[in-house]
C-alpha cells in the first residue's frame, strides 16, 4: 500500500500547536533575559514590566491548552502524536511555570529597597545562573523541535552547573557578615537564585519529554528523590 | 501442509447425532460446556485460485483476549479470519497453506470435519443475518440442532434462556419469543446472531466487522457484551474502526499489504496499548494514525 498524505488539515494544526508551546519558550527567554537585567540594576520599573507580561505566556499556555484538548476529542489521535500532545500539555506546564518564576524574581526586586547593600560577587553569581539558564531554555526547545534525545540528556549536564551556582550563592550569603540590611538582601538573592535554579529543571523536564515523544518511554532523567552520584571532573 | 479442499459445500448438512457428556476438542462433537482455547497459525499463505490473498502469517490468537484485526481493505483480514474456521474453503478455488491449530490440533488435518471445527470456532458476520423466517427461539435453537441433532425441548429452553442472556438480549425478547428474529432492530439482531453462535458453547468466538451496520449506542452495547464474552471464550474480531479496536481489544494485530495486487501480510501484533501508543513499525503508525488507508 502507498501511504497517501491524510488528515493534512489536522498534521498541520498539530504542528502549528507544538510551533505554539514551544514559542512559549521564546517569551519565557524574552522574560528571563528582562528579569535578569532587573536583577543587574534594580530596576523596579523593568520588574513590573515582566510580572505585567507574564500574562501573555498564561496566554499562550490557555490557548494552546485548549487547543489541544480540542483536538484529543474530535481526532482520536494515537502513537507519536498522541505522544506529542500528552508531551505539549507537560511543556505548556513548564513554560506557564518558568514564567511564574520569573514573576517571583521580579516580585523581590522592589523588596531589596532602592539603595541594596548590594554585593558584587553574589549578582554576578545570579547573572551568571541566568545566562545558564537562559541557555538550557533555548537548548530544550532545540533538542525539543529536533527530537533530539542526547541533546535532551545534556540538558542534565549543564543544569548540574547551575545548581552548582546556586550553591556557590548559598556559600556568600552565610560570608555576607552580621549587618541586618545585608543579610535581608542576601536572603531575598537565595530566594531569586532558587527561583532561577528552578527555571533550569522546568527545561530538564522539557529534555524528559522529548525522550518520551522519541522513544515512548518516559523515565526521569534525574530521580530527585533516588539521586545517583554524578561523577565530576 | 493442506491440500486444496476446493468449496465442499455438501460437508456443512454433514452434522452430527452425537448427544453425549460434554468433551472439548474437535473430536469431541458436541455442545458442551466452553472452554476457550488458543489458536495458533503457522506460515499460513491463502488462496483464491492464482490469486495469494495472504502471505506468510504466523501468529498465536491467546485464550480469553479479544484479539483485534485492522488494516486497509483487501488487506486480507477477513479472509484470513475465515480461514481460521474454515469458512475460507467455501469459496470455489479457495485454498490454505500452512497450518492452523487450535489447542495443539491441526484444525486442517485429514479426517477433521470443517463442521465440527465451526462448532468449536463460531461466527458472527458484518451484516446481522438471522434466519428470517424462523422466530427468536428458533433462531437460537437452530445452531443447537445442526450441532448436535435432536435435543430435548427442555434442555433447548435452557440453551435458548442461557444465550439470550449471554447476549444481552434476555430480558428484552423473553414475551416474544415466538415472534420472528428480523423483526428486531439492527443492533438486537446482531445480539441475536450473538446468541446463535453461542448457543453451540464454541470455544472462539470469529467476529467480522460486527457493528459496521450499526449506531453508536448499538455498537457500545456490542463491545459491551465482548468484553463480557471474553472470559468465555478467546475472541478474533475483524474492524475498520480503530478506536473500537482500541476500546474492545487486548491485542491488536496490523494487516498490510505492500501494493495493489500483493498478497496481505501480518505487519506487527502486540498489546493493543502498544500499538496505538508506540508502534514498533512505521506502517503501522502510519496506519492506527490514519495517514493512509
Amino acid at each position: 500500500m502507498t501511504p497517501e498524505v491524510t488528515r493534512a488539515e489536522y498534521q498541520e494544526e498539530l504542528e502549528a500547536l507544538e510551533a505554539g508551546a514551544l514559542g512559549g519558550l521564546e517569551l519565557v527567554s524574552a522574560a528571563l533575559a528582562r528579569t535578569l537585567e532587573a536583577v543587574e540594576h534594580q530596576d523596579v520599573e523593568l520588574a513590573q514590566l515582566v510580572i505585567a507580561d507574564d500574562d501573555r505566556i498564561d496566554g499562550r499556555y490557555l490557548e494552546v491548552h485548549q487547543a489541544l484538548i480540542t483536538l484529543l476529542a474530535t481526532q482520536a489521535p494515537v502513537a507519536t502524536d498522541l505522544r506529542l500532545i500528552s508531551a505539549l500539555l507537560h511543556v505548556l506546564k513548564n513554560v506557564e511555570r518558568m514564567g511564574d518564576q520569573c514573576v517571583n524574581v521580579c516580585k523581590l526586586i522592589p523588596l531589596t529597597g532602592n539603595e541594596p547593600p548590594a554585593d558584587e560577587e553574589m549578582v554576578r553569581l545570579i547573572l551568571a545562573m541566568g545566562a545558564q539558564t537562559g541557555a538550557l531554555i533555548a537548548q530544550s526547545k532545540r533538542s525539543f523541535e529536533e527530537r533530539n534525545v542526547e541533546m535532551a540528556r545534556d540538558l542534565v549536564r549543564r543544569d548540574d552547573a547551575v545548581d552548582d551556582l546556586n550553591r556557590e550563592c548559598f556559600s556568600l550569603a552565610l560570608e555576607l557578615g552580621d549587618d541586618p540590611d545585608m543579610r535581608e538582601w542576601a536572603m531575598t538573592m537565595l530566594l531569586a537564585a532558587r527561583a532561577i535554579e528552578r527555571i533550569g529543571d522546568n527545561a530538564v523536564d522539557i529534555g524528559e519529554q522529548v525522550a518520551f515523544v522519541v522513544t515512548g518511554l518516559f523515565r526521569e532523567f534525574e530521580d530527585a528523590s533516588h539521586p545517583q552520584p554524578t561523577p565530576r571532573p | 501442509m493442506v491440500e486444496p479442499t476446493g468449496a465442499k459445500r455438501s460437508d456443512a448438512a454433514v452434522g452430527t447425532t452425537e448427544s453425549t457428556e460434554a468433551r472439548s476438542g474437535i473430536d469431541a462433537g458436541t455442545p458442551g460446556r466452553s472452554v476457550a482455547a488458543t489458536m495458533r497459525t503457522r506460515d499460513l499463505n491463502l488462496y483464491y485460485g492464482d490469486l495469494q490473498a495472504v502471505q506468510d502469517v504466523t501468529m498465536t490468537v491467546e485464550p480469553h483476549k479479544v484479539t483485534a484485526l485492522i488494516g486497509s481493505s483487501g488487506c486480507g483480514k477477513t479472509t484470513f479470519l475465515r480461514s481460521l474456521n474454515r469458512m475460507h474453503e467455501l469459496t470455489a478455488g479457495a485454498r490454505v497453506e500452512g497450518e492452523i491449530t487450535l489447542d495443539e490440533q491441526d484444525i486442517y488435518a485429514s479426517g477433521i470435519d470443517p463442521v465440527k471445527v465451526r462448532r468449536m470456532v463460531g461466527m458472527v458476520f458484518q451484516a446481522p443475518n438471522p434466519f428470517p423466517t424462523m422466530s427468536i427461539y428458533e433462531n437460537v435453537a437452530a445452531g443447537l440442532s445442526l450441532a448436535s441433532g435432536r435435543v430435548r425441548k427442555s434442555v433447548k429452553d435452557e440453551v435458548v434462556e442461557r444465550s439470550l442472556r449471554g447476549a444481552h438480549l434476555w430480558n428484552e425478547v423473553k414475551d416474544r419469543l415466538d415472534r420472528p428474529g428480523s423483526g428486531l432492530s439492527g443492533g438486537q439482531q446482531q445480539r441475536l446472531c450473538i446468541a446463535r453462535a453461542i448457543a453451540v458453547e464454541p470455544e472462539v468466538l470469529l467476529m467480522d466487522e460486527p457493528c459496521s451496520a450499526l449506531d453508536p449506542v448499538a455498537t457500545l452495547a456490542i463491545e459491551d457484551l465482548i468484553a463480557e464474552l471474553k472470559s468465555r471464550y478467546t475472541i478474533v474480531i475483524v474492524t475498520h474502526n480503530m478506536q473500537q479496536a482500541a476500546r474492545a481489544s487486548d491485542t491488536t494485530a496490523f494487516f498490510n499489504l505492500e501494493e495493489t495486487g500483493r498478497p496481505g501480510r501480518l505487519v506487527e501484533i502486540g498489546p493493543t496499548e502498544t500499538i496505538f501508543t508506540s508502534p514498533r513499525e512505521q506502517a503501522t503508525e502510519d496506519y492506527v494514525s490514519g495517514r493512509f488507508g
